[in-house]
């Protein structure tokens, strides 16, 4: 409990510090803060009132504190350019992006893993030697360049997908459950989801082939050999098993940080996530939805960072089962 | 009686970037059924290299050349890798070293014990469990502690439980690498314990790798002594321990206190074994023997059995009986 | 890594050498060094290979813009839809790309090796602060980072550069501290403080030394990152627009709908170019590490 309990505090403690950024970032960069914030198609009546209600017109530190309180309650203030609040939208993008990334995800680990095993017993070979560069190479090639190509060829060159959003225009549904698992979702999720996932297999694939390796190495593998064991219950259920920790780790901080990393995918494919929303917003001078969304990607990667340490311990029992010995 | 196991010029074969190196070189030996053979010798010297070859479950940068290595009159080096399979752990089991991670450390103890009683013994979970639980009792481990992670385990109980481990499919020989190793004298006398008794009381044949002539002593009937991959002296413990007739061998009894009495004064082996890169020409352990000849360096010894299968492989061994009382003296072995 | 002894510098510089000579003997690293060097060329050459200037819009006839042409010898990657020859782009682009690649490289191996140090070799509250100090860098989500800074002060290439030194210096930080950690308790560190060196004199002329290699391997994957960044944050509209990039032209060929007339010509060669850039960094840090630290893969 100790464990969970520090790793909770830190998570916490990062927030926090996040949080204070943000503030700092946003009131203290040159120029006027309340032009920053404040709407300049007001009246100086509403500009004011703004003023008054997010306590502009008092000294930093109370600023910050009333910022602070504003956070713990949720508000984030509303939309220079959307006239609505910030936690509202943020809300209704994240389940996009939360939907982009755990399906590239899941398709890139699912492949990982088991092309990284491959190539762990394929080792010294020449199959090793073309892969493991064509790998590294999508490791390095820029996510929105994968998703060009995708749309000149998939969109636009054969036309079997949309070019872009999250829906067919005029399409409508009765929650936002229906939408989620619709076709014609699914049928827009398709194309941003292969770019996202090219880029992302690369990771796991060779963490899985280098734990493999290592693994393979130990004792224990040499031990049931000797108890002749099958093959296939030693890739299986001991080498692969020991080796997906590190791997499952991995997934966990990758939701935090592709839900950041998105940002270029979902502008290439008009993905109406929270990446694309920030994008829009800076660019907009919409600084409340630029802060709320910046927000949130913090909220969700650090949430991620703790989730993974959680999940290390979960699944190492050398971590959660303490020594009795 | 036909001996369980009869290895004859046995030699495997590292390929390195530096060339070949022969970690064992024609090593002969045989183990009788029944009985504790321990195989002795520094490390490096091709004692551990032997017992894995014999389970064959070697790196794959080795080669097992030579032969045959008969296990009841079958020879396990033309059997392919589907019949030795089959002979593993059924008939023959390994006890591995404490110090390395041989438990893997995500799954229960005794679901590891278990998984081999399922796959290998063709028996159901429950007959496995209660098979595990009887095995621990064996080895004198609390059952509730099979469901325990392998961290949890001190090193005595890993090692009892390897021990365990290996009597899971009652097999007929027992390969153990250094079983004691690692763990403190009281604990190793502990384990030699339950080793001797279960052994005694399966007429189990074992194989006891180990660097220290006084596990030797204390826990077998046989023993086989190995320099730089060759075997150098074998025959009966009371034989080899108090009539050597290698001076490796004398040298060896020199260096380690005794299990029994205290430290007294231990006298070194001077030097390091030869580069099995390039070992010398003569007889191996020439270049550190203060009995060396001319001809130690020019000519190999073979290993010659003489009375009552005591064999030795030196080439002064029938002066053996003079030149113990000056191998028992310090300044013989300094230079 | 060798004792450092008297002159522990010495040593650190045969350190750099043998990094050197390692790229001899490793295939990844070799060509990974390979395509530093052609990149570093061609930046400095630009002026020299380009057919035409970068940013000059190019006509056919009179008031005629020569949008969209295809390959040839003349526009050997075609022109731009704003008539701008796309080959003499891609040259140019590359001197951006050594600018961030480098001074980033150099910012991160540089914090992060000084805060390492200090971290590891003093420990107490200065270690605690720096490490609390990155974990808050790694929850801080690094290219609406970029964006936001970028947005805040003003979009170009120093922000970028600035920002992937303050986010990525972290991993550096951590593994020089481990290795500081060790280091300190070596012989000749020992043997330093007793014969009276002062603490900053045992910190630079002994500790750093063989803690040198680190921070180049780190440095080495930090080029790939900070190219890739400024790559992602030019596409966004955040880079300097007064300066031809790789990552301009890509946001330039989506601006244009390049894709959907299908001009691979045009791009096609950018996203290339910074993939093979990147992969020469990933190769160079593989193989030193395969070398230099055969512990950590193996």
């Amino acid at each position: 409990m100790g464990y969970v309990g520090q790793r909770l505090i830190q998570a916490v403690f990062v927030l926090w510090v996040v949080a204070t950024l943000c503030f700092l970032m946003f009131r203290l960069m040159p120029g006027d803060p309340t032009l920053n914030y404040i709407d300049t198609s007001m009246t100086e009546e509403q500009r004011q009132n703004m003023l008054v209600a997010f306590g502009l017109d008092q000294p930093l530190y109370v600023q910050y504190l009333i910022y602070l309180k504003n956070l713990l309650r949720g508000e984030l203030g509303n939309s220079f350019l959307q006239g609505r609040p910030v936690l509202e939208l943020v809300l209704e993008a994240l389940p996009l992006t939360v939907a982009l990334t755990l399906s590239a995800l899941i398709v890139a680990y699912i492949f990982g893993v088991i092309a990284g095993a491959f190539l762990a017993w394929k080792r010294g070979s020449l199959t090793e030697g073309v892969a493991i560069p064509l790998v590294l190479a999508t490791r390095a090639a820029p996510e929105f360049w994968l998703g060009m190509i995708l749309l000149a060829i998939f969109a636009f060159g054969y036309g079997w997908f949309p070019s872009g959003g999250a829906a067919s225009a005029g399409a409508e549904y009765g929650s936002e459950w229906e939408r989620l698992f619709s076709l014609d979702f699914l049928y827009h999720l398709l194309l941003p989801a292969l770019a996202l996932a090219v880029y992302l297999q690369g990771l796991p694939l060779l963490l899985m082939r280098s734990t493999m390796l290592e693994v393979m190495q130990d004792e224990f593998v040499t031990m049931a050999r000797m108890k002749g064991l099958s093959e296939w219950t030693i890739v299986i259920r001991h080498a692969a098993r020991n080796a997906l920790l590190p791997v499952a780790t991995a997934f966990a901080l990758g939701i935090g940080g592709s839900v950041g990393g998105n940002v270029v995918v979902e502008t290439v494919f008009s993905w109406p996530g929270l990446g694309r929303m920030l994008v829009t917003a800076v660019q907009g001078s919409d600084y409340p939805l630029a802060q709320g969304a910046f927000l949130i990607i913090a909220a969700v990667l650090v949430l991620m960072n703790l989730v993974a340490d959680l999940l290390y311990g979960w699944l190492d029992p050398r971590v959660s089962h303490g020594r009795k010995g | 009686m036909e001996d369980l196991l009869s290895i004859r010029d046995l030699t495997v074969r590292y390929r390195t970037s530096q060339g070949p190196v022969h970690a064992v070189d024609s090593a002969s030996f045989s183990v009788p059924r029944g009985e504790v053979v321990g195989l002795v010798g520094e490390s490096g010297c091709g004692k551990t290299t032997v017992a894995r070859a014999v389970m064959g479950v070697v790196p794959r940068t080795a080669d097992i050349l030579g032969g045959p290595v008969l296990f009841e009159g079958r020879d396990l080096i033309r059997l392919s890798e589907r019949e030795r399979r089959a002979l593993r752990w059924k008939e023959m089991a390994f006890i591995p070293q404490t110090a390395m991670n041989a438990l893997d450390p995500v799954y229960r103890v005794g679901r590891q014990i278990e998984e081999v009683l399922v796959e290998r013994g063709g028996r159901s979970r429950s007959q496995a469990r209660a098979r595990a639980e009887e095995l621990f009792a064996l080895v004198g481990i609390d059952a509730r502690r099979l469901d325990d992670y392998p961290h949890q385990f001190s090193g005595g109980m890993k090692q009892r439980a390897s021990i365990a481990m290996a009597l899971a499919l009652e097999p007929k020989l027992v390969l153990a690498d250094e079983p004691v190793t690692a763990l403190d004298v009281i604990v190793q006398r502990q384990v030699l314990d339950v080793l001797k008794e279960l052994q005694a009381r399966l007429r189990l044949s074992v194989v006891l790798v180990t660097h220290d002539i006084s596990v030797v002593a204390y826990a077998c009937d046989r023993v086989v002594v190995m320099y730089a991959g060759r075997v150098v002296e074998s025959g009966r413990v009371g034989d080899v321990l108090e009539r050597p007739r290698h001076p490796y061998t004398m040298g060896l009894n020199n260096a380690f206190p005794d299990l029994e009495r205290a430290a007294g004064e231990l006298v070194p082996i001077e030097g390091s074994p030869p580069n099995l890169l390039d070992p010398p020409k003569g007889c191996r352990f020439a270049p550190r023997c203060p009995f060396a000849e001319a001809r130690c360096v020019a000519e190999e010894p073979p290993l010659r059995t003489e009375v009552d299968g005591h064999a030795a492989a030196c080439w002064r061994s029938d002066e053996a009986a003079a030149l113990r009382p000056l191998a028992g003296e310090a300044a013989t072995w300094r230079r | 890594m060798a004792p450092a002894r008297p002159s522990a510098w010495r040593t650190a510089s045969g350190q750099i050498g043998r990094v050197l000579r390692i790229a001899s003997r490793d295939w990844f690293a070799l060509a990974g060094t390979l395509i530093y060097l052609a990149l570093i060329l061609v930046a400095i050459f630009a002026d020299r290979i380009a057919t035409h200037d970068p940013s000059e819009i190019l006509y056919t006839g009179r008031y005629r813009i020569a949008r969209n042409l295809p390959m040839s010898w003349d526009h050997l990657l075609g022109t731009t839809h704003g008539g701008r020859d796309i080959f003499s782009q891609l040259v140019y682009g590359s001197r951006s790309a050594v600018v961030v690649g480098l001074t980033a490289a150099f910012c991160v191996a540089a914090i992060g090796t000084l805060l390492g140090l200090l971290s590891g070799f003093f420990r107490g509250w200065v270690d605690t602060v720096v490490m609390r100090l990155a974990d808050v860098v790694l929850g801080l989500p690094f290219l609406p980072f970029v964006i936001v800074l970028a947005a805040l002060t003003r979009p170009g290439t120093a922000t970028i550069v600035f920002s992937v030194a303050v986010l990525l210096w972290p991993n550096t930080a951590r593994v020089i501290r481990s290795q500081v950690l060790t280091v300190r308790e070596r012989a000749f560190v020992e043997a330093a403080r007793v014969t009276g060196c002062s603490t900053w004199r045992i910190l630079f002329v002994h500790v750093a030394p063989s803690i040198l290699p680190l921070s180049f391997l780190y440095g080495s994957i930090a080029v790939g990152w900070a190219i890739l960044t400024e790559a992602s944050a030019s596409f966004l509209g955040f880079g300097d627009p007064s300066v031809i990039s790789w990552g301009g032209m890509l946001q330039d060929a989506y601006a244009s709908q390049a894709m959907g007339r299908g001009a691979y010509n045009w791009f096609i060669p950018p996203g290339l170019c910074i993939v093979l850039v990147v992969l020469a960094g990933f190769f160079i840090s593989r193989g030193y590490e395969e070398i230099l630290f055969p512990k950590l893969r193996s």
